[in-house]
């Protein structure tokens, strides 16, 4: 029986402590997994444990595979590891795909040095099969959805037998269904004696693999157990507040469940008969909608339903193949804005935060003094605007963004997967500050979400895509 | 083949139809300015193409007339251009008003001698830019990385007639060991070709370095060495092929550069291809040959162009020239 014991991992950065967990014990067929926010130093338990941690963080510690004691401050022990003993499935599993080589040659690479060609491939083809991608192996990354290339990365990190696998935030920027998919295929490396170290903000995840549970906080562990106990009976102050910052149990005063606003004003965005293809795909058919003033509209499907595309047809980011879409006069000059996934994408690199944002309330003719007004309500210190978008965290950074778009007074929102990447805790965060804010000025919220629980406690309807980009059907208030 | 192939099999003529198309343009708008500004040059043409002909002794207004005459240089302008363009269509570039021959013979071994020399500086240029641009990303910001900004400051700051005196002055006159003009033995060819490459060579270097700094950084890279590659097979299967598909396109753009160069580094080694020709047409106000040489290398600019497009279009996959919204 294989076991993985890791004693007293201490990760430091110029002395500051990030990570100082004393004993954890991973054994076969029994999930572990850790839950946290970010920057609670989950993801550097994990990178210190495979010895793939960033240059400048020093780490003390040991850990004893099958008896075999390995110094963790040596990075360099664990490479001869990789692949075959010790196997990591990174996160954001689409830029973990080389976007010039094929997926199958990609999965085959992991027994690159033990044989030869024509085996390896067949290999790896098989490998695909397992995963549910039979006869995918000449694809390019590209043409694959995220969990597609999720499933393409579990292929290529377990095909060389590796039985601990360790996982750094898998669920993100993933739908439902997908993250469905991965959790089978967890099982399964369980069920095979295989041992599992999950990182993850998900805890719905967290509770679908079982075993044990360790919530972190400020670089320590402050509970484990079983998960069930852990997350259904919580003890400490934090785990609760951890398990509470689930959409489904909100109660804020910006929500109107199923109590919306009759209006009499004509609608913001008229959509008729939208259709749009990327070549031979058609990712909207024929899709009719309205958002009406001071609506809060969900948009809801599983990836590659067309959510994002109709979302940026709406605001005529995106040109439509066919039918019409109508914005009203009060859109005009700037008062749509929209909120990105990955708010990093959304800022440039290297101008720091207040540089941009000043220009944004110049252009708007917006007091400074509103900004600040603005940054408070988010929980913002203003000494952050010093800094590059670099060097806030994701939460701080997606805030930002929501004071950003505030500046030109919008009368629609349009915030597409703007809370995925974020832990449970600063979404809700996140999510309160946006919705405060558009409560106040009757600012209409087009949103996109793989979350049920999200949509619900967010839009006033829902209204999903199929599988073919056309619309199911419309939830009427929800 | 899966579906990937076909349309990149699909974007392939899209690509020879645009080039091919600018190709004309090109042609067209080289040719009319090369026209406008042998015109515009100072002194009599007719005088000195008589002068190319038999001499500056023997020439006077007399025979700078029948010259004038012989060759219709008195007709308006665009009609001699609008005789050019027809004869254009025939393939017919016309004769070179000093030498009487077929310019298209004279072309043709001019452009050999181009192709070997840009072909060789391209290749020499690749490897020791490529070379010193993998070594210093390395470790960036180590202590080969500087010398290697060293090095790129030095060879883009130095001019190619004086990069190329400096080599004659070392590899011919205090060394030895090559010729220092001329075209006689492969060994004539080195001095010229190292003089593109090395200029060449400093951008080369710069590019590679970051694209392969970036590379190395990415999550493919990582996630190729946890899965248990050693960092030799990561570098040929993975960091290789995507530096290329950042380095290839600038290719393209260095080709300007090198045809630039040509021109210098081609009259400075007395190496007979057509830059060299370009000098010696201007020199001789000889339209035809003139017109042709500027003709053919702004479409090897445009050749090499398509060059770039087709290797990129096999490098990499991914559909381009499709704004994403994220």
């Amino acid at each position: 029986m294989t076991t993985l014991d890791i004693h007293h991992v201490r990760v430091t950065h110029r002395g500051t402590p990030l990570v100082e967990v004393s004993d954890l014990s991973l054994e076969a067929g029994r999930a572990f997994t850790i839950v946290g926010e970010s920057g609670s130093g989950k993801s550097l338990l994990a990178h210190a444990v495979m010895g793939t941690l960033a240059a400048g963080l020093a780490v003390e510690g040991a850990m004893s595979l099958d008896g075999r004691r390995i110094d963790l401050a040596d990075p360099g022990n664990r490479r001869a590891l990789w692949g075959r003993e010790l196997a990591l499935l990174p996160q954001e599993p689409a830029s973990a795909l080389d976007p010039t080589m094929r997926v199958g040659a990609q999965v085959a690479e992991g027994m690159l040095e033990q044989t030869p060609r024509r085996e390896r491939l067949a290999l790896a083809e098989a490998a695909l099969a397992g995963v549910g991608l039979a006869g995918r192996g000449r694809d390019y990354p590209h043409t694959l959805s995220g969990g597609m290339a999720q499933r393409v990365t579990y292929a290529a990190a377990t095909i060389g037998g590796a039985r601990v696998l360790l996982l750094d935030e898998p669920s993100k920027g993933l739908d439902r269904r997908a993250v469905d998919q991965l959790g089978d295929l967890l099982d399964r490396h369980l069920a095979d004696g295989g041992l599992l170290l999950t990182i993850t903000h998900d805890l719905r995840l967290a509770s679908r693999l079982g075993g044990t549970v360790a919530v972190m906080r400020e670089a320590a562990i402050i509970e484990s157990g079983p998960v069930d106990r852990v997350l259904g009976d919580p003890q400490a102050d934090y785990t609760r507040r951890l398990v509470g910052a689930d959409p489904a149990r909100w109660d804020r005063p910006w929500q109107r469940a199923g109590v919306v606003p009759e209006r009499s004003a004509p609608p913001l965005v008229v959509a008729t008969d939208v259709g749009k293809s990327y070549g031979d795909a058609v990712v909207l058919d024929a899709v009719s909608l309205e958002v009406g003033a001071g609506e809060r509209v969900a948009l809801v499907g599983p990836s590659g339903s067309g959510k994002t595309t109709l979302g940026n047809a709406l605001l005529r980011l995106v040109p439509v193949d066919r039918g019409t879409v109508t914005h009203a006069a009060e859109l005009s000059g700037g008062r749509v804005q929209k909120l990105y996934q990955d708010p990093a994408l959304s800022f440039p690199a290297h101008v720091p935060l207040g540089a941009g944002i000043g220009d944004v309330a110049r252009r708007h003719g917006v007091d400074p003094g509103r900004v600040d007004e603005l940054l408070v309500a988010m929980g913002l210190a203003p000494e952050l605007m010093q800094r590059r978008p670099g060097q806030v965290s994701g939460g701080e950074l997606q805030r930002i963004a929501v004071v950003r778009a505030m500046l030109p007074a919008p009368a629609l929102v349009f915030a597409d997967e703007a809370t995925s990447r974020l832990d449970l805790l600063t979404q809700e965060l996140t999510v309160d500050c946006l919705m405060t804010e558009l409560a106040a000025r009757d600012c209409a919220l087009l949103m996109i979400t793989h979350d049920e629980a999200l949509a619900e406690a967010v839009a006033d309807r829902r209204i999903a895509l199929g599988k073919a980009g056309s619309r199911e059907k419309t939830a009427v208030p929800s | 083949m899966g579906l990937v192939s076909a349309v990149s099999g699909n974007r392939l003529p899209g690509v020879l139809v645009r080039r091919a198309a600018q190709g004309v343009g090109v042609a067209l708008v080289v040719s009319a300015l090369c026209f406008v500004v042998v015109r515009a040059l100072p002194g009599d043409a007719a005088y000195r193409i008589a002068a190319g002909r038999y001499g500056y002794d023997l020439v006077d207004a007399a025979a700078a007339d029948a010259v004038r005459a012989e060759l219709g240089l008195d007709r308006p302008a665009w009609q001699q251009y609008a005789e050019w363009v027809l004869a254009l269509f025939r393939l017919d570039l016309g004769e070179s008003l000093v030498t009487s021959r077929p310019v298209v013979d004279e072309l043709g071994l001019y452009l050999v001698g181009t192709l070997q020399l840009s072909v060789l500086a391209l290749a020499l240029a690749a490897l020791i830019g490529g070379g010193l641009g993998v070594v210093a990303a390395r470790r960036p910001d180590g202590a080969v990385d500087r010398l290697v900004t060293g090095w790129i400051a030095a060879v883009r700051a130095l001019p190619p007639f004086l990069l190329g005196l400096l080599l004659v002055l070392l590899l011919s006159i205090q060394l030895g060991w090559l010729p220092a003009v001329g075209h006689e033995g492969a060994a004539s060819i080195v001095l010229p070709a190292l003089t593109l490459g090395i200029g060449l060579s400093g951008l080369f270097a710069r590019v590679t370095r970051d694209a392969v700094v970036e590379v190395r950084r990415s999550d493919y890279v990582r996630f190729a060495a946890t899965k248990g590659l050693s960092g030799r097979v990561v570098l040929l299967r993975h960091v290789l092929r995507n530096t290329g598909v950042v380095l290839v396109p600038y290719l393209g753009v260095q080709a300007v550069t090198l045809v630039e160069g040509v021109v210098v580094v081609e009259s400075l080694f007395a190496w007979p291809g057509l830059g060299h020709a370009l000098v010696h047409a201007v020199f001789w106000r000889d339209v035809p040959v003139l017109q042709a040489s500027a003709l053919v290398l702004a479409l090897l600019v445009v050749a090499l162009n398509t060059l770039v497009d087709v290797t990129v279009l096999w490098l990499d996959p991914r559909p381009r020239g499709r704004r994403a919204v994220a």
